[in-house]
């Protein structure tokens, strides 16, 4: 085998194409990592929102929350089954809530977009154990009061601790608590108190979904074959993180159909740098090609050195590509969802499991676009390799 | 032989090298005329719309509606010339549960009147109106769903409850790019009847044209402060802005998308760049006697610049070359057809073409300032004494 100080060595010798070269994967591998941390930041975000041992309940044929709405009343049935988890007072853990969207200025520009009010009854925080209050204090029941998600904190106007966001003409809720639920979805909702949404949404004697918390997650059949038996209700169950799982996925569909066709062509372009990259190293080195050769070293010892040396020169790329993308870690993205149809809020998520696809992916560049150089020197021979310039 | 000729030729002595550049200037294009053409499909609905209608809606929120009575307020001011409404009806056909379209509840009299980028026949307009249960679908629409005129389908909302019946009497054609060309029309009052007493007498929302003299920017204004004091307030907006204001909501990702392309115009630049410097390199002593015998060293830098000005324009024609087809006749159609109320429009416009055939020449340009500055800059008797 050559040495690989060899490797490196030539690849200092030569800066300037070097680091042409490895700018140019790196700029691949950015771009590769950053789609591919934004589906994951969409997927955790959808993915970790709901829990498996809670059932949502909709209309027969809503796709979501905010198309749905059924009576009250129903609320009262789908929550008396023993399979409902009841709190200490006895009563069934389970709420009937009310969704809407408002649209509201976003901060730093003069764009507008939908934000997603969810009407909340009194027992909330019993049904989502994993929702804390960070700043300020819980909205009192019954009250214009409402809490705000950590995530879509101060993104658009009047959303801050403090403030007032209006929802019709004389009637306003006051943001008084700021909440976090592990970076879910919900972190980018207002929770204002069931009724106040009702009246002012005029959403008298009806709810758009209930959520009932189970004594366990296996007894999710039990649950939905009981409330969909009954067709006069025209209801539908879903897992609560089923239900997230499907609001994510024509966006993270669509995010992954643009990343993937994106870096398809960049890796091509990157692949061509280094084929080019690549040529011209093995051109200037013909005469010490030839020298290795006639020291007895094999041709697939050459193949296998500037294969190497090509594999180095796209994986430092790489490295520099991913660095890059983990400092996106702290920007937030937020856009609207096509399913729910409101502004939801992400961050460019990156796991070992993303850094160590995009390194694969730069080496793989590396391997495909020095291959053909890497054969040429390969396959010279040595008497004509050491007379040539 | 000029100079322009020499630079040219010199591109025939490394054919291999000379060709990758050109295949990576190639897709760099191509890529970037698909990123634009994307941004532009998407921005050109905003850009191609009726300036004199107005769209009038709920202030706070799209799931709210209108009372019915405020279109004939709307109708009864001097500065509005027609005016209609509609609903959201979220349908589906229970066939193609996947398949998103956009159903609307809309005045059968006055609706065409005002979208009159919607075009049908009067034949069929006319059965339109007789027929209760009638509706008229974009041609792209039926296609997708292999329905025919005359038949009777049936439809479900993600917002009402239900089965719904409809006899599709005909179709219309969209006129303008930004006119949803697969949208299903059916009457209002269908669904206004078997709505609960509460929800009665609700529109969705109140377009409205402007008469001739009159500002649909005044116009938008004075219908809102005509609710002001009421107790629903409107939010009017000219179709344009209102476009505006909902891709705003998508302007995230328009972002992303800017900042690709350019990201690979700066691959493309890097692989250029570095193909004239190398060439640059090896060719030194070749300046080196150009120099000696009389050329100037500018002479020695354009040779450098139009080497690269080549690269571009055969890279960028080879690229738009791939492009017009890719795009134009494989993916845009693919697209048109089956995201139509996304992207009812999606090919490469002229100023695209144009765009990216000038991006391709001006970076190709930049790239080679610096081994051109090099060039320049060599100084005759050392390279001449290096490959002596």
């Amino acid at each position: 085998m050559i040495p690989i100080e060899y490797n490196t060595g030539s690849l200092a010798a030569r800066k300037t194409t070097t680091a042409t070269a490895v700018l140019g994967i790196a700029l691949v591998v950015f771009v590769l990592a950053a789609s591919l941390m934004l589906t994951e930041g969409i997927k955790q975000t959808l993915g970790k929102t709901g829990r498996p041992d809670v059932g949502i309940v909709i209309r027969q044929g809503s796709d979501a929350e905010l198309s749905s709405n059924f009576d009250l009343a129903n609320v009262g049935l789908i929550l008396e089954g023993s399979e409902v988890k009841r709190g200490p007072d006895g009563n069934p853990l389970g709420v009937g809530e009310i969704i809407v969207v408002a649209l509201m200025k976003k901060v730093g520009s003069d764009g507008v977009s939908n934000v997603q009010l969810r009407g909340v009854p009194d027992n909330v925080y019993a049904v989502r154990p994993d929702v804390h209050i960070t700043e300020g204090r819980k909205a009192k029941p019954g009250t214009d009061e409402a809490v705000l998600g950590q995530k879509i904190r101060g993104r658009f106007d009047t959303l801050e601790l403090g403030q007032s966001v209006e929802l019709k003409k004389g009637r306003s809720v006051k943001i008084v608590g700021i909440f976090e639920d592990g970076g879910s979805g919900f972190e980018s909702e207002v929770w204002c108190d069931v009724d106040t949404i009702r009246t002012a949404f005029g959403r008298e004697g009806i709810v758009s979904s209930a959520r009932a918390q189970l004594t366990s997650a296996s007894a999710y059949d039990q649950f939905k074959t009981r409330v969909e038996s009954d067709k006069r209700l025209g209801l539908e169950v879903q897992r609560e993180t089923e239900y997230y799982e499907k609001q994510s996925q024509s966006l993270a569909m669509f995010v992954r159909v643009l990343g993937t066709i994106v870096a398809i062509f960049f890796s091509a372009g990157a692949m061509i740098g280094a084929m080019i990259t690549m040529y011209a190293s093995v051109a200037s080195r013909h005469r010490e090609v030839g020298t290795l050769r006639a020291l007895g070293f094999s041709r697939f010892s050459i193949l296998s050195c500037f294969l190497i040396e090509s594999a180095l020169l796209a994986l430092i790329g790489g490295a520099f590509g991913c660095l890059g993308s983990l400092a996106l870690g702290t920007v937030k993205f937020s856009m609207m969802n096509f399913a729910t149809w409101s502004e939801i809020v992400f961050t460019f998520h990156p796991t070992p499991k993303i850094l160590g696809v995009s390194m694969i992916a730069s080496a793989v560049m590396g391997l495909v676009g020095g291959f053909l150089p890497a054969l040429q020197a390969a396959l010279l021979s040595p008497i004509e390799a050491m007379r040539g310039e | 032989m000029n100079l322009g000729g020499v630079a040219a030729n010199n591109l025939r002595r490394n054919k291999l090298r000379s060709a990758l550049t050109i295949a990576g200037v190639a897709i760099a294009i191509l890529a970037f005329v698909l990123l634009r053409t994307i941004v532009e499909a998407w921005t050109a609905q905003s850009s191609d719309v009726a300036n004199d209608r107005i769209v009038t809606r709920h202030k706070v929120t799209f799931v709210l509606s209108l009372p019915k009575r405020y279109v004939d307020e709307v109708r009864g001011m001097k500065e509005v010339k027609i005016a209609t409404w509609a609903n959201w009806f979220g349908g589906k056909d229970p066939n193609h549960d996947t398949d998103f379209f956009q159903a609307l509840a809309c005045d059968e009299k006055t609706f065409f009147e005002v979208y009159d980028d919607m075009r049908t026949t009067p034949e069929q307009l006319k059965a339109f109106k007789e027929d209760r249960q009638g509706a008229i679908v974009g041609e792209k629409l039926l296609k997708r769903l292999g329905w025919k005129v005359g038949e009777t389908v049936t439809l479900t909302s993600q917002i009402f409850p239900g089965n719904w019946e409809f006899h599709i009497v005909g179709t219309y054609e969209a006129l303008k790019k930004a006119v949803d060309p697969a949208s299903f029309l059916f009457h209002w009052d269908m669904l206004n009847e078997r709505m609960p007493k509460a929800f009665q007498d609700q529109v969705g929302w109140i377009v409205a044209r402007v008469g001739v003299g009159s500002s649909a920017v005044d116009t938008s204004k004075a219908i809102d402060d005509k609710f002001e004091s009421s107790d629903v307030q409107t939010k009017s907006q000219d179709e344009r802005s209102f476009q505006q204001s909902f891709l705003g909501m998508f302007s995230a990702i328009l972002t992303a998308l800017n900042i690709v392309s350019a990201v690979i115009l700066g691959i493309m630049m890097l692989i250029l760049g570095n193909t004239v410097a190398m060439g640059v390199r090896e060719r030194t002593g070749e300046y080196a006697v150009l120099r000696a015998i009389g050329f100037l060293p500018r002479h020695i830098a354009l040779l450098v610049i139009f080497e690269a000005g080549v690269l571009g324009i055969v890279g960028g024609g080879v690229g738009l070359g791939l492009a017009y087809p890719f795009i134009n006749l494989g993916m845009g159609r693919f697209i048109e057809e089956n995201f139509s109320n996304f992207f009812p429009f999606f090919r490469i416009t002229p100023e695209s073409g144009a765009i990216s055939m000038a991006i391709a020449v001006g970076l190709a340009l930049c790239a080679s300032l610096p081994p051109a500055v090099n060039a320049y800059r060599l100084h005759v008797v050392e390279a001449l004494r290096r490959i002596a």
